[in-house]
């Protein structure tokens, strides 16, 4: 391994130094100067970053995209063999016989078909609702986003208190006033994955609230009257104005969010642990490459994964791209 | 601007009375408090439950007691904090938590905002490629890095258990986005600052630390807050790379990877557990108050990333 990351590193150097030979054959070209101490310091000063961003940043990178390819067990680092396609013969092949990978792709799509649609809209609707003067709409500003500011390991903790499955559970006593029995949230296949996408939303919504909200701010006002005046209804001068003002944002936050939701792992991970009914593509990844150790078929789950996300975002962006 | 000139006009519809808008006022409010409610009530309910024992949780369930604190206590409301601090060690996690976060901290604003002013400011030949590679790994989604991560942190560095903290601070002292921001900032500072400098002699690194550094306060100011968030609130890289020791040896766990021993923990009451929760969230709290315009500032510029 250590001798594939100097391999790397002298690639890298070379591309780099070709670059460079590159800048200074066509200097003049594009009336540059180049002077010897001031980029002899520029590299120096760029040296820890570029270091580090090479170690951490570029190396997984490419190691994950290389890794995918070969048999690599996380013990045997010194004998790591090409095997072509096989890990993603394996990955159909298991996908295949409906067991724990296909819940995890089926539990993922569930969690982004749910979270998507219901923290946007809340978010929308609560950056509409403070989106005024007076120190009343402040106040609720700031207990929507307070969720924001939690950690995912509290929340997890805290809604795993909240949805208890004994009788002393927060949810279960509160259902137990109007005399309906205890349930078991969690383990219970068809509540699990909905509590966490709740949660989710619960937790996520007032951070795409705040950038809804500066979205609001950028919307002139006079539009507004303008649509006043020509006798628009709430309804209308939302769907003319607000909206067409919000696209961008809209669009924005409607990416991050998808990126988000289909990466989640945190939450399933510290509240049910490794259960058939709420494992995720992201759990299923980790589990295969962190607990059981193959490096190799888990790169290649990630590499999926990468392009999956990736192609859907291109996708996303090609419908609302905005018309010029 | 706007707003005033909107203030100033008449009332187009004079026949509006006024009552109706009080009314329309009051039934805001009354909404805003019951969303408010609906949203605070896990923090509210956590923020209850940490100053109950085990009985007189008990004894609440089932009726409004679950958000309201023990009255009848008020007396012991603090026991739970007090046993979690000194019984379970979680001050000693905190601790981790701090100094990791202030060692990234001052790693991240040194390393990147160097990297940053090389980037605005200095003409060197490879910056095209630089700049090209900035935006390359900011737009494109790496999702799922972190196994060879943990390969290259664990295999190639081969840290021992005591070295592990490396692995958790070093990958987070380097990030591609604050370069960018740092990047973006510094092409603001007009030249003249740094000519005046050069001509009182003082050399690139002197002008990076003591021209540039001071004018980039809020610069500086915003990704510290977004460090110190992101390392006190990470659970997952931690929990891979850092020993959970329990040979009574200080811990290095930071405080959101131990909360998962903590609640473990045999005999733990609801209430102890909610203490905890609420120890680790006081800081964040503190600073999302305390730094409140950095935060926005830093949303706005988030925005930029696309």
């Amino acid at each position: 391994m250590l001798k594939t990351s100097l391999i790397i590193l002298v690639l890298f150097v070379l591309a780099f130094g070709g670059f460079v030979a590159y800048d200074l054959a066509t200097a003049r070209k594009r009336r540059e100067v180049y002077r010897v101490k001031s980029t002899a310091t520029a590299y120096l000063m760029l040296l820890p970053a570029v270091a580090l961003a090479f170690l951490f940043i570029l190396l997984p990178i490419l190691y994950s995209l290389g890794y995918a390819f070969t048999d690599y067990y996380l013990l045997r680092p010194n004998d790591i063999n090409f095997i072509q396609l096989q890990n993603f013969k394996d990955f159909f092949a298991e996908l295949s016989t409906k067991g724990t990978l296909y819940n995890a792709i089926k539990n993922t799509l569930t969690f982004v078909v749910g979270v998507v649609p219901l923290q946007i809209g809340l978010a929308l609707l609560l950056a509409l609702f403070v989106n005024r003067q007076g120190i009343g709409s402040k106040i609720f500003k700031v207990c929507f986003f307070a969720p924001v500011v939690i950690s995912l390991s509290v929340t997890a903790f805290l809604w795993e208190q909240i949805l208890a499955p004994g009788p002393n559970g927060l949810l279960n006593s509160i259902i137990g006033m109007f005399g309906m029995a205890p349930h078991d949230w969690l383990r219970d296949p068809k509540t699990a994955m909905p509590c966490i996408i709740v949660l989710s939303a619960w937790q996520g919504c007032g951070y795409q609230m705040l950038i809804f909200l500066s979205g609001l701010s950028n919307i002139r006002k006079d539009l507004y009257e303008a649509a006043a005046l020509d006798g628009a209804n709430w309804w209308r001068k939302f769907w003319l104005v607000t909206w067409v003002g919000l696209r961008s944002t809209f669009v924005y936050i409607l990416i991050t969010v998808f990126i988000g939701a289909c990466r989640i792992l945190t939450q399933p991970m510290l509240m049910t642990g490794y259960m058939d009914h709420t494992v995720t593509l992201s759990y299923y990844m980790y589990n295969k490459g962190y607990t059981e150790r193959w490096v190799g078929y888990s790169s290649a789950v990630a590499l999926l994964m990468t392009i999956f996300i990736g192609g859907i975002t291109l996708i996303q962006r090609r419908i609302f791209r905005e018309d010029k | 601007m706007d707003g005033r000139l909107t203030k100033d006009l008449p009332n187009f519809r004079p026949n509006k009375a006024p009552v109706k808008k009080t009314v329309k006022e009051i039934i805001y409010h009354i909404v805003g408090i019951i969303l408010s409610l609906i949203f605070l009530f896990p923090i509210i309910y956590m923020l209850a439950t940490s100053t109950k024992s085990e009985s007189a949780y008990a004894m609440g369930v089932g009726t409004l007691n679950m958000f309201l604190p023990d009255f009848a206590n008020l007396g012991t409301a603090f026991e739970n904090y007090k046993s979690v601090l000194l019984n379970y060690d979680i001050w000693k996690y905190a601790l981790n938590s701090f100094i990791y976060a202030a060692i990234v901290i001052v790693l991240n604003i040194l390393i990147n905002g160097l990297a940053g002013y090389v980037m605005a400011k200095l003409r060197f030949p490879g910056k095209r490629l630089l700049s090209f590679l900035i935006i390359f790994l900011i737009v494109v989604p790496v999702e799922t890095s972190i196994i060879p991560l943990y390969s290259i942190v664990k295999i190639m560095l081969g840290l021992k258990q005591e070295m592990s903290v490396i692995g958790v601070i070093l990958p987070a002292a380097i990030s591609i986005f604050n370069i960018f921001l740092f990047m973006q900032f510094f092409q603001g500072i007009p030249k003249d600052y740094e000519e005046a400098a050069r001509i009182d002699g003082a050399n690139t690194m002197g002008v990076f630390l003591k021209v540039i550094m001071p004018l980039s306060k809020p610069i500086i100011a915003t990704v510290a807050v977004f460090c110190f968030i992101g390392v006190w609130n990470d659970y997952l890289w931690p929990s891979m790379i850092l020993p959970s020791a329990n040979d009574g040896s200080w811990p290095l766990l930071p405080i959101q990877t131990a909360l998962i021993s903590i609640k473990s923990i045999e005999g733990i009451t609801t209430g102890e557990i909610m203490a905890s929760l609420v120890i680790t969230s006081i800081p964040i709290f503190v600073i999302y108050v305390a730094a409140q315009k950095y935060i926005v500032k830093g949303f706005g510029t988030a925005g930029l990333k696309m």
